[in-house]
């Protein structure tokens, strides 16, 4: 078998001098949605800002289809194909949402388009706005854009932090439900989610943090049934 | 029929403060940096122009695409000089290098062109039009129209193609463009050669009717700083409109009082707007960063 | 008295200072006399920027303005209409004060470059008013025949006499400038410039700081304008020009900004760069401008930061002795157990249209430790900002200790014991763990400029102040850390400094945000002992955390938030078991199999 697409191993990170992550070690192959659960502070942002080269690690490897990720730039990890949807949507507020897409695509105008339209093919709510700037969209639908425009760089694997916070549970549901599909077509998804029980059903394998360590790991369908992450959140 | 005559002098000046505040906002947005040489790069634009009529006597209109060039090539070394070594520091270290780089040009140009005043070519010759009583300055249309040009030109730029969206996505989240794959660095240096250049044709444009000296930045940058701050921080729509206004204003008070009074009551506006609408006349400018 | 000269860089610039003064008495020849001189005009100029700019942290460009307008002052009344030294001279200092007094009404209260370029609109009026208000000032001609500084017809001649003149109010801004800043009024300064907000929630008036370092910079701008006119004998509205402003700025930057040392030296250093650099011929401010950016980029804190961490390195010293701790108690609780200590009702706030916080009502009872707890963004701290006064709320009323405090500026709660701490450190790292907590006595010592000037060599207030601080950090454990900067202290430790800072306040309710971040479970346990026994002391303790293994145990009573809504309030065990906490936390779905 071959090295899988994301490899983190002992993997730490430190911000001025407080330990976020001590050596975390997991894996994401091709096409696999692995979900990263924890509570608040527990390091999940973290992990996926370090994998972007958003934070320098203190300690561990990263490699991503087989290439060693340590010195390359976050644009560089972006063009490897690391797709990333941040935490807070961060959509750029002044582009309309045709623009959000755009310019997220580094591709001649012909790739572009047809990217585009499949997006939006994807996303009913957003073709319907395509003109609005981004502020004016719901939060639900600056979420669907954030996502959208991970994809638009037709990413190997998506990087996705807290999609659902500050979303109603309806519309939480509703974008998870396209985080499956995105996944079930065949891009490999990390989902990190505070709200445990919608990345379960969502991810096939999943990890537990707790203050910055893999506490747990395993299929969904076994770590749903544990009380441990339960535990996690409320303090048992 | 006196109003009028102002109106269309206050506009051809207008016209040149717009590309000045213009430059201004795109840096200011790009890089969250307020440049105090904004100023200074127009007063370079302008002996540029000078210097290249000595050269070539060529109409003004032909030296623009040169001083353009050349402005461009300068806010390239600005930027590397006064911006990319202090980027990870607070705003208040890039505002003093770019007061330290603006005392640098406008030394230099000193040490060159010497403290007079210099008159640049004309963008299409002089002359006048006459028109009822009205008499119009060839060049003060030319202004208007060579500025209206650039404004345009930057606006499709802007919004058009990709390259503006790549700009505009770094202004308004540098982190994010850079995750998705926008060279967010490049970006900045081409804002402020843009932005240069935009100065630079605002210098070649005064340069003529105004004159350019060493020290001229000074007050160019105080009006354009006001233009920025009253058509709301960031916006640029309201920044070409304020600067129009603020023109206007200082052209058609001195000629009924004077000059100094026209500065000052400006300067009491801007004091005005700030304390009262800190967010400017216009609103602010979506898309701040946060 | 050899103990003060040998700390930080005395010695060196004890001997620098020599140098200096030896410099031109050794050539001796009227250039070098009449150079000398400048510097020590130059030097009182930047000294008065140093309180505005380099302690409070606000860029004026307002300074030179006030130099010129010193200047014209003395020139007016000296020369045309033939006032004595004594007499003018007061009047060109009172002048630019009065000016900046009232500017600042509208200036000061604005930020970075707002200020910066309001000030220079100021500026530029005065330049434009020098030059076309001719019947008074000459126009562009200036103004031409000062006397030199007389007292008592007795006149100062031209050469070292002059020279010594002038330092001697140079040494005589040089040392008020010190006196003021050296006590627990300057490290206010300091705190307000690298962290205004964490400030504000010590009861620290920014806004008061700010004016006297402003008037005080007018006041140095008058004298230093006074003297150039006196000195030179002719002015001109270049007095009033942008490169006087950047001179000033170029040598407290390049000095050392935060230093009157640093004001001195920049102000020698650049008067005399244009000789040493002759080649440049007039157009000695490119190296001006040439210097002030290379400083910027390669050493930002200036020549004598420089020096500063070259002998930390080189030479480190044996930290002082920690003063003895002195006891503080808590404030006392009058009527404990009866009325509520702070009431929120209905409060909300909206932040471009978001409702960040809605209908949020909750009381805390004296002597109560409450839970907030909630998952992230669903506007905890933006509660804790609402009620400790950073932001406004739309609507709603708070109710602290029987008083309506829902329009009182954040420095006035924190003046009526509502102390807080914050999420992310707020310590400034060069201060020591000491003095950062010795600020929390700030406003209980009534420390402001009057007790600042009036102080003694002992600055009796940072001292009763060290004291108290002493005595808090040894009650949460950290007494050995005193001396220590807190920028080199471990995560736990400045944690700790920030809540002793907080109590050093003598509050009535402590808000601690998220203390527990970033600890580790010994940590953690030993904070929540800690918490536990000013609790028990009295002490009422509203705390935010997500961290619920270190919460539950701790509060009596909590209150959970969602969305901006107040779903929850109970205790720890009812919460733990409310399905919209748990809903909130974990999602919908699939945990009813595993309820207990």
């Amino acid at each position: 078998m071959s090295e899988p697409l994301l490899v983190l191993q002992g993997l730490s990170v430190a911000y001025g001098g407080i330990a976020a992550l001590e050596e975390v070690t997991l894996t994401v192959a091709q096409g696999e949605a692995v979900a990263l659960l924890g509570a608040n502070g527990a390091g999940k942002s973290t992990l996926v800002k370090a994998v972007m080269g958003l934070v320098a690690p203190s300690a561990g490897r990263m490699r991503f289809a087989g290439v060693d990720l340590r010195h390359l730039s976050t644009l560089a990890r972006a063009r490897l194909g690391l797709g990333y949807c941040p935490e807070g949507r961060r959509v750029f507020p002044g582009l309309s949402v045709r623009e959000n897409l755009e310019v997220a695509a580094r591709v001649d105008k012909t790739t572009r388009r047809r990217r585009l339209d499949a997006v939006l093919a994807v996303f009913p709510a957003l073709a319907a706005r395509a003109d609005a700037r981004a502020w004016q969209l719901s939060g639900g639908q600056q979420q669907m854009l954030a996502l959208g425009r991970a994809l638009m760089g037709q990413p190997r694997l998506l990087l996705l932090d807290e999609p659902s916070l500050g979303l109603s549970p309806i519309l939480a549901d509703e974008l998870l439900e396209k985080v499956r599909e995105i996944a079930k077509a065949g891009t490999a998804v990390l989902l990190a989610e505070q709200n445990a029980a919608k990345a379960l059903a969502v991810a096939g394998r999943a990890y537990l943090l707790e203050v910055g360590r893999v506490v747990r790991e395993g299929a969904s369908a076994v770590l749903a049934e544990s009380a441990e992450v339960r535990k996690a959140f409320l303090g048992g | 029929m006196e109003l009028l005559q102002l109106v269309i002098d206050g506009v051809s000046l207008g016209a040149a403060y717009a590309l000045v505040a213009l430059g201004f906002v795109l840096v200011l947005n790009a890089t969250g940096a307020v440049n105090f040489a904004a100023g200074d790069l127009v007063m370079a634009g302008g002996f540029a122009a000078v210097a290249l009529a000595q050269a070539l006597p060529l109409p003004g209109l032909a030296l623009l695409p040169l001083v353009l060039l050349l402005m461009a090539a300068l806010g390239l070394v600005f930027s590397g000089l006064a911006y990319f070594p202090l980027m990870r520091r607070p705003p208040t270290a890039v505002f003093i290098s770019t007061i330290a780089l603006g005392v640098i040009l406008q030394n230099a140009a000193n040490a060159i062109f010497g403290a007079a005043p210099r008159k640049a070519p004309a963008l299409l010759g002089e002359h006048l039009y006459h028109l009822g009583g009205l008499s119009i300055g060839r060049q003060s249309l030319a202004i208007v129209a060579v500025a209206a040009a650039l404004v345009l030109a930057q606006h499709l730029l802007f919004a058009r193609t990709q390259l503006g969206r790549s700009l505009r996505a770094t202004a308004q989240d540098r982190e994010t463009a850079e995750a998705l794959g926008i060279p967010t660095l490049r970006m900045i240096a081409l804002t402020f050669m843009l932005a240069a250049a935009l100065a630079g044709a605002a210098g070649l444009l005064l340069a003529n009717r105004y004159f350019v000296e060493p020290t001229r930045g000074n007050e160019l940058i105080v009006s354009a700083y006001m233009a920025v701050v009253i058509g709301g921080w960031g916006s640029l729509p309201g920044a070409v409109l304020a600067a129009l206004l603020i023109a206007l204003f200082q052209v058609i008070v001195s000629a009924y009082a004077s000059y100094t009074t026209a500065t000052a009551l400006l300067y009491a506006v801007l004091l005005a707007v700030l304390l009262l609408r800190p967010k400017g006349l216009f609103g602010e400018a979506i898309g701040r960063r946060v | 008295m050899r103990g003060w000269i040998s700390t930080g860089i005395r010695l060196p610039l004890a001997a620098l200072a020599v140098a200096l003064a030896a410099y031109p008495l050794i050539l001796g020849n009227a250039y070098s006399f009449r150079l000398a001189t400048l510097a020590g005009i130059y030097a009182l100029l930047a000294i008065g920027y140093q309180l505005i700019f380099g302690y409070a942290g606000a860029l004026s460009l307002a300074q030179g303005c006030f130099f010129g307008i010193g200047a014209y002052v003395s020139a007016i009344l000296a020369s045309r209409l033939g006032w004595s030294f004594l007499l003018s001279f007061p009047l060109s200092l009172a002048a630019p004060v009065a000016l900046a007094a009232v500017v600042a009404l509208p200036v000061l209260r604005l930020e970075s470059h707002y200020l910066a370029l309001a000030t220079l609109g100021v500026a530029q009026v005065a330049l434009l008013a020098a030059v076309n208000w001719q019947g008074l000032t000459g126009g562009a001609n200036g103004i031409a025949g000062i006397p030199p500084i007389a007292v008592f017809g007795a006149r100062v001649p031209d050469g070292w006499p002059l020279m010594l003149v002038v330092w001697l109010f140079a040494a005589a801004g040089a040392f008020l400038a010190w006196h003021l800043m050296r006590g627990l009024y300057g490290r206010m300064f300091h705190l307000m410039r690298e962290n205004d907000i964490a400030a504000t929630a010590l009861g620290i008036d920014r806004a008061r700081l700010r004016l006297a370092a402003f008037l005080f910079s007018a006041l140095y701008a008058g004298a230093a304008g006074a003297l150039y006119a006196h000195s030179v004998g002719v002015i001109s509205p270049g007095v009033l020009e942008f490169p006087v402003m950047v001179t000033c700025l170029a040598m407290a930057v390049i000095g050392g900004s935060a230093r009157v040392s640093g004001a001195i030296l920049g102000a020698v250093l650049l008067v005399h760069l244009p000789e040493w650099f002759r080649v440049l011929d007039n157009s000695y401010l490119i190296a001006y401008g040439a210097a002030l950016l290379v400083v910027i980029i390669v050493a930002p804190w200036g020549v004598i930061g420089a020096v500063e961490r070259l002998r930390a390195r080189l030479l480190p010293e044996l930290p002082p002795e920690p003063p003895a701790p002195r006891m503080t108690t808590l404030r006392a609780h009058a009527g404990s157990g009866g009325a509520p200590l702070l009431e929120v009702e209905g409060l909300a706030i909206a932040f471009g249209g978001l409702r960040a916080l809605d209908g949020i009502t909750f009381s805390v009872r004296p002597g109560e430790l409450l839970g907030l707890i909630g998952p992230n963004g669903s506007g905890k701290t933006t509660l804790v900002n609402v009620v400790s006064g950073l932001y406004r709320p739309s609507a709603g009323r708070i109710r602290f200790a029987g008083q309506d405090i829902t329009d009182t500026a954040a420095y006035r709660r924190a003046r009526l014991g509502l102390a807080r701490s914050f999420q992310s450190t707020s310590l400034v790292p060069e201060m020591t763990a000491l003095d950062s907590v010795a600020l929390g006595r700030a406003a209980l010592e009534g420390t402001g400029l009057a007790s600042a000037l009036a102080s003694g060599w002992r600055c009796a207030h940072l001292a009763r102040a060290r004291g108290h601080a002493m005595a808090l950090l040894d009650a949460l454990g950290i007494a050995a850390f005193a001396e220590r900067r807190c920028g080199e202290l471990p995560h736990g430790i400045k944690r700790r400094v920030e809540i002793a800072r907080a109590l050093a306040l003598e509050p009535r309710l402590l808000i601690l945000d998220e203390p527990a971040a970033g600890l580790g479970t010994g940590e953690a346990a030993d904070l929540r002992g800690r918490l536990q026994r000013l609790a028990q002391g009295g002490l009422t303790l509203l705390i935010i955390e997500h961290n619920m293994p270190f919460l539950m145990p701790l509060a009596e009573r909590m209150i959970c938030l969602d969305d901006g809504r107040l779903i929850a309030e109970g205790k720890p065990a009812e919460i733990r078991g409310h399905p919209r906490v748990i809903e909130a936390y974990l999602g919908r779905t699939a945990w009813a199999g595993v309820r207990e």
